[in-house]
């Protein structure tokens, strides 16, 4: 568990909500939600959701902490911008809920095996290593990300799409050895390790209160 | 006209719009000239056209008409084509009330005709007791506008009078003007957001404002024409508008006494009692404190942090309890909603935003969230953007402690929750500060024969005198015969018709405004107390006219009574709805010209028929009842009277005519006042005549009566619940009179029920009195 | 028409409805010459189209009545109906109005006796019931009309109508030759009382007003209800006519909405409550209604209203903004959400939906005719740049009536205080 992930929060007190507003993509409009539920019944996979949008707003306004970090909701989000086409105040609620997950993720406390998260992650290994998708691995990796026996059915029962992609030139045979990348690849990774020290140090520490006082 | 002028009776007969072609109009005229004794009768076949009107004209100025009977279209159209205000005048309604009513059948041709000529005969009839109505000259033009309470509302009364050229006498309790904005730290704003104010998290939303009292007090006190009285109260307001006479006393015991016009009742409000709310535990802890209490911290916070008050320490976090003891059904709460509690402690949560920073937690704990209009939902907004944190919820405890506990369910979690806070602030209900209603007690009344309530009244006066309890002050002291102040609707709020026309008290030319009427907010009450000044100078006008108030706007006519007829039954002065008259010292009814509404309440009530106006009376419409032809009993035409409300019922007939409704060629409908006005001898009258049934048509009485008279139809129908005695001597069915509440909209009702009617008298028979 | 006499002690206030009414006839009978310019052929503005009052469930023909009585027998009013204004120029005191007239082709010879209705055939959308029903090209806008004269719509003009319709009129009322004036006259002050108009439900794309015959707005609502609206008073639906028992109102429908209205339409509860009413007294227990809200409020002290509905066993209040409409069975309009008091998802099937749609101001901010302040959403702000022009009613906010009347009491001061500072001015 990482070392941001030891905050004190009491209910009904901002301090939870003012961590996501510092550390959450677009978290300061978590206070705007007036719990009209347009996001919750927008959703097209509503019904997956432990909690929907606004409820999880108003999870935070009420300091559950770790129960918003931990859900698996935010991951259910397919990014459709129903819900921000609707939200009555403009809430950008897509973003909020993917800037949720990637906090979440950051702390470490994303439930284990959680498909999305899992696919997040292995999309992520993915790319960065040759800086493009590699949508053979990337599908692979995905068939076997829970063991080899469930890997070969997945793979089976996907074999038509796979053959599709082929033909469509979308994925080729040869990328399961190396495959095609970008022109400069450690540079790439260079960046993007620069970019993952500055957001580190940018995001606020809610372990200790006074500190995020002043912030 | 001088006052000797010799009556001269005219008939003007409209032939247009089909009357002519529907009927004989050669056989109007001669029912006019020959039963209905007119001097002049004529014809016009367009008689609203600029031609036919002056025929008029030159019949008044040349000829010496004076009495009119205007015979065409219903008194509803053409009033301003037929407006002979210089002389008495009546509409005889054959277009809507007959030929329009009935259908254009040669089967229907004789009834029709008979239906014609009967109103004429009527109109005739009435018009022979009619006379001008002109005022009494009992007040003068008086351009004083008494203001009582020196509160925002009352301080914006009396400058918008005052800036309109008028003089106000401004009067206030304490030692200071201001009212509870004085201790005010800011205001709700009163603007929304300005155009082109983008959504976005930086956006520039509404926030709190400086109250602005200094400057109004300030121009209150330097207006030349106010006159501030301070640690002053009305001790004794006697007369009508236009010539109030208004003893104000000091503390000191001085009193002074001032001539009004009219009056201004904004005395405000009080916050309700958080002690009566044990679950709050407002006793409990210095730090669960008022809203009003919390004004006074911020005050007292200067640029500083808001402290709390048990021990001075900084506050880190707020939660304010929305709508405590108010939408409760339970004794001794409020039923209601102050409806601006969420508009405040947004106002206060942001103290602490910018008093405290950001870091401050501030909660409100809501149901409802109340924040209406372009600046109420603007505010809302202002409020989270600044990190307010709303929370449906249920506040089911609060407990004191070196932290205040606050006990809730937050009904979208959907779970019980404890929140410590330093602070906690309730969100109390607005209490008005009315005087005591003066029909309080009459409950009692409800339903009492006349002379029982009168002994009921009696008693209750003669108990009042040595009643020690406590009572709530008076604010007015009306020397009036129906108590001191002004009559409550609800839940303590001076309030009558508050839909169509919110001014419209009770007692005429004494308007109230601001919570005192229905909680309001600052800028409501600003905007109510220019309403009410205005209405205060028109009403100025209006008594120096001698013209009647709403709704019988402009009205000359007012009640009299014949001394030597009067039996002193005091059901006038009891029975009146607006409190208009008093009694003299010889027990002998006063009325009080401007502050009577002309409904005709009291001549309805008067047993001995003594009451009446130059324009209508127990014999405007006697007469009509019985210059009624008719017919003999083997003819079969039965006659049905039916008396209408003139605000809603007739013209409900009206367009039940208009609408190609048809009505019973038996009724002969005639428009009374308010049918508080019907005298019980009408019916008598109308059933020795030989009426087969009668049917009074009201406006919708009780709680939420409709009535523009406020109780006329109920005292009717008190009235015509005895009406079976007289039908039982007699000898008749009691189903031949009955009493219905008509809207204006049962255009096709009202037509049915006199249709029942006449199947009622069907299975009956027809009236024994036809002679 | 009424000939126009005026000067700068004049009063003019724009707009003819409840606030316009209120505030000519309040000025009036203090003594103030006042002239009053409506749009419509008729008084009364939108309260004319309800069929009840909330809270007391009253009539508002009733006070119309009133207020129309007053207007026809004051001497100091002077009533344009079928005009606007299209400029005002100058300053508090010594403004000049320039006023658009329509051609109305029925003069004041016009009695009401209906014989141009009976004459003409074309039918068109009935404006006064929210085109739920049709009317003649010759007709009476509404039994109530003030004035009480007969309207000849524009477009059977040049069409045999109109001369069929000229040629039944006895009194030589129509005026086929009417062309559109304008006129100047100056006046000391304004009331600027435009009054509202329903937020097009048609914007709200997921509700599907524009696709499902029995969703209907609240405004065609209070038509259905009235005994002499489209349906004669019986609440059906509009798909196929049968009894609508099951009634859901959606609150908010536009307003509190930043892809609609900003702002709370502060009435639409109470007329959902009202609305209510109408269900019940019509189906009895057999009427089912369903309110889904953001917040409930019940303003002033009207809070036993809301409870007394709250009470009633057939109906629910479920607190959610409903996502979307689709299509269910037998046309029922299908209703999409979150019931976001401890979240339980719905999809339920009404008979007939109401959109509690908002209210707008009646002239959009960048066409009026005179510069004022003016707020986001489009209504007019109290402000010293106004000069001698004040708002009156729903101009100045959404108001419900009681409010519109006391701010257009309130406006007619303030005109008065003008005209009356010219008067002492001018000795």
């Amino acid at each position: 568990m990482s070392e941001l992930n030891k905050a004190m929060i009491e209910q009904y007190r901002n301090s939870f909500l003012s961590e996501v507003e510092a550390n959450v993509e677009e978290g300061e409009w978590v206070k705007m939600c007036m719990q009209c539920g347009v996001c919750s019944g927008s959703c097209p996979l509503g019904k997956h959701w432990a909690h929907p949008p606004q409820e999880i707003f108003m999870m935070i306004r009420a300091g559950k902490r770790e129960e918003v970090l931990t859900s698996d909701s935010m991951w259910m989000c397919t990014s459709c911008y129903n819900c921000i086409v609707r939200c009555p105040r403009q809430l950008p609620i897509t973003h909020i809920m993917h800037g949720l997950a990637t906090y979440a993720k950051k702390l470490g406390l994303t439930p284990k095996n959680q498909p999305t998260a899992k696919f997040a992650e292995i999309f992520w290994n993915n790319m960065m290593k040759k800086g493009r998708v590699n949508e053979l691995k990337l599908g692979l990796s995905l068939y076997f990300k829970d063991g080899f026996g469930p890997g070969i059915k997945e793979a089976l029962r996907n074999k038509d799409l796979g053959m599709k992609m082929m033909k469509a030139k979308r994925m080729a045979a040869g990328e399961f050895f190396g495959g095609h990348g970008v022109k400069d690849v450690s540079g790439l990774q260079k960046m993007i390790k620069k970019a993952q020290e500055l957001e580190d140090a940018r995001m606020k520490k809610f372990d200790e209160p006074e500190a995020s006082q002043d912030g | 006209m001088s006052e000797q002028a010799e009556k001269k009776y005219a008939a003007y007969i409209c032939t247009g719009c089909g009357i002519g072609d529907r009927l004989d109009a050669g056989e109007l005229e001669q029912t006019a000239s020959r039963d209905g004794r007119m001097n002049v009768v004529k014809q016009h076949e367009m008689l609203c056209s600029q031609d036919g009107v002056q025929m008029i004209r030159n019949d008044i100025d040349k000829e010496g008409v004076n009495h009119a009977v205007i015979v065409g279209c219903s008194r509803r159209a053409k009033v301003e084509a037929f407006a002979f205000n210089d002389i008495a005048m009546t509409r005889c309604n054959i277009r809507e009330g007959v030929i329009w009513a009935r259908p254009d059948t040669e089967e229907a041709k004789e009834t029709t005709q008979e239906m014609a000529n009967d109103y004429i005969r009527m109109s005739c009839a009435e018009i022979k007791q009619m006379n001008k109505p002109s005022p009494s000259g009992q007040q003068g033009r008086n351009p004083n506008v008494l203001v009582v309470g020196g509160g925002i509302t009352g301080m914006t009364a009396a400058i918008e009078a005052a800036e309109a050229g008028y003089s106000v006498h401004l009067v206030e309790k304490s030692s200071a003007l201001g009212g509870h904005v004085a201790r005010l730290h800011k205001r709700v704003p009163f603007k929304a957001a300005p155009v082109g104010t983008p959504n976005s998290p930086d956006a520039n939303l509404p926030m709190p404002e400086d109250t602005g009292i200094g400057d109004i007090i300030a121009a209150v006190e330097g207006n030349d024409n106010i006159k501030v009285y301070l640690n002053s109260t009305v001790t004794k307001t006697s007369g009508a508008p236009g010539r109030f006479s208004v003893d104000i006393s000091t503390e000191s015991g001085d009193t002074i006494t001032e001539n009004i016009g009219s009056i201004v009742q904004a005395t405000g409000f009080k916050l309700y009692d958080p002690e009566n709310l044990p679950e709050f535990n407002y006793a409990g802890s210095p730090d669960i404190i008022t809203n009003l209490e919390l004004e006074e911290l911020a005050n007292a916070a200067g640029d500083g942090p808001i402290k709390r008050p048990s021990d001075g320490k900084e506050v880190t976090s707020v939660l304010f309890v929305q709508d405590v003891g108010q939408n409760s059904s339970d004794e001794g709460r409020l039923p209601y909603d102050s409806g601006i509690g969420d508009l405040v402690s947004i106002k206060q949560a942001l103290y602490f935003k910018h008093h405290n920073g950001d870091g401050c937690d501030a909660t409100i704990c809501y149901d409802n969230l109340r924040t209406p209009g372009a600046p109420g939902e603007d505010f809302y907004r202002s409020g989270q953007r600044n990190g307010v944190i709303f929370t449906k919820s249920e506040v089911k405890e609060v407990v004191p402690g070196d932290s205040i506990t606050v006990k809730m369910h937050d009904k979208i979690l959907d779970e019980d929750a404890e929140v410590k806070v330093d602070l906690v602030v309730l969100d109390l209900g607005m209490v008005p500060n009315s005087g005591p209603d003066p029909y309080a007690a009459n409950e009692a009344l409800e339903g009492m024969s006349d002379e029982d309530r009168a002994e009921e009244l009696e008693a209750q006066e003669a108990h009042a005198a040595d009643e020690t309890s406590v009572k709530v002050e008076s604010i007015l002291n009306l020397d009036y015969r129906q108590g001191t102040d002004l009559p409550h609707l609800k839940h303590g709020f001076t309030d009558s018709h508050f839909i169509c026309f919110p001014y419209e008290t009770r007692r005429t030319g004494i308007y109230a405004a601001g919570p005192v009427r229905r909680p309001m907010d600052m800028k409501q009450a600003m905007d109510d107390a220019t309403g009410a000044a205005m209405k205060a100078i028109q009403e100025i006008e209006n008594a120096a006219q001698g013209r009647a108030a709403h709704p019988r706007v402009g009205d000359l006519s007012y009640p009299t009574f014949r001394k030597e007829g009067c039996t002193q039954c005091k059901r006038c002065t009891v029975e009146c709805p607006f409190g208009a008259i008093d009694e003299d010292e010889e027990r002998y009814p006063q009325y009080n010209e401007a502050r009577c509404r002309r409904c005709g309440t009291c001549m309805g009530a008067c047993p001995v028929r003594v009451i009446s106006f130059e324009n209508y009376s127990v014999n405007t419409v006697g007469a009509q009842i019985k210059e009624c032809d008719i017919p003999e009993e083997w003819d079969e035409k039965p006659r049905i009277l039916v008396l209408a409300c003139e605000n809603d019922a007739y013209p409900a007939l009206d367009q039940a005519a208009i609408s190609g409704e048809e009505i019973s060629p038996w009724a002969r409908v005639i428009p009374v006042r308010c049918l508080g006005s019907t005298s019980l001898s009408w019916v008598t009258d109308a059933l020795n005549n030989g009426f087969d049934g009668i049917i009074m048509m009201g406006c919708k009485r009780g709680d939420d009566y409709q009535c523009h008279f406020v109780r006329g139809s109920t005292m009717a129908a008190e009235r015509m619940a005895k009406v079976g005695d007289t039908l039982e001597t007699l000898n008749l069915e009691p189903e031949r009179v009955v009493v219905h509440e008509v809207a204006i909209t049962d255009i096709e009702r009202a037509p049915a029920l006199i249709k029942e009617m006449e199947e009622t008298i069907e299975k009956v028979g027809l009236s024994p009195f036809k002679f | 028409m009424t000939e126009v006499v005026a000067t700068n002690q004049t009063i003019l206030v724009v707009g003819g409805g409840i606030s316009g009414m209120t505030a000519a006839l309040e000025a009036a009978e203090t003594g103030a010459q006042v002239v009053l310019v409506e749009k419509r052929p008729y008084l009364g503005g939108r309260v004319s189209q309800l069929y009840k009052y909330f809270p007391k469930l009253c009539h508002p023909t009733c006070g119309l009545e009133i207020n129309q009585r007053r207007a026809k027998m004051n001497p100091n009013l002077t009533i344009v109906t079928g005009a606007e204004v299209s400029k005002l120029e100058g300053e508090a005191g010594n403004y000049t109005a320039t006023v658009k007239l329509s051609p109305t082709y029925v003069n004041d010879n016009c009695t009401a006796c209906g014989e141009c209705a009976k004459a003409v055939e074309a039918e068109f959308d009935d404006e006064y019931n929210y085109g739920l029903s049709k009317r003649k090209g010759a007709y009476l806008p509404h039994v109530m009309a003030h004035p009480m004269k007969y309207v000849l719509d524009p477009a059977i003009i040049g069409t045999d109508d109109a001369q069929k319709a000229k040629d039944a009129c006895k009194y030589d009322a129509i005026d086929l030759d009417d062309k559109e004036k304008e006129i100047q006259f100056p006046v000391g002050a304004v009331v600027w009382a435009t009054g509202w108009k329903p937020y097009d439900a048609a914007k709200i794309q997921p509700y599907g007003y524009d696709r499902f015959a029995n969703v209907v707005t609240n405004v065609e609502f209070e038509r259905m209800a009235d005994p002499k609206g489209p349906t004669g008073g019986k609440i059906l639906r509009p798909s196929d006519g049968k009894e609508a028992k099951n009634v859901a109102f959606i609150q908010c429908a536009g307003s509190r909405d930043r892809n609609h209205l900003y702002h709370c339409s502060r009435i639409c509860c109470m007329a959902s409550l009202k609305q209510t009413h109408y269900v019940v007294d019509a189906y009895g227990d057999d009427a089912q209604v369903s309110i889904y809200y953001i917040d409930i409020r019940a303003i002033d002290r009207f809070e036993d209203f809301y409870a007394e509905v709250r009470a009633m066993d057939n109906v629910k209040f479920i607190k959610s903004k409903v996502a979307s409409i689709t299509r269910g069975e037998n046309d029922n309009p299908c209703l999409n959400g979150v019931d976001t008091e401890g979240y339980h998802r719905y999809a339920t099937e009404h008979d007939l939906v109401v959109l509690a749609t908002g209210m707008e101001p009646s002239v959009s901010v960048d066409s009026f005719p005179v510069d004022v302040e003016i707020n986001r959403e489009g209504f007019i702000e109290p402000a010293e740049k106004n000069g001698g022009v004040f708002a009156a009613g729903c101009a100045s906010d959404a108001l419900d009536v009681n409010r519109a009347v006391q701010s257009a009491t309130g406006a007619a001061l303030k005109a008065i205080q003008v005209v009356n500072r010219v008067a002492r001015a001018e000795g």
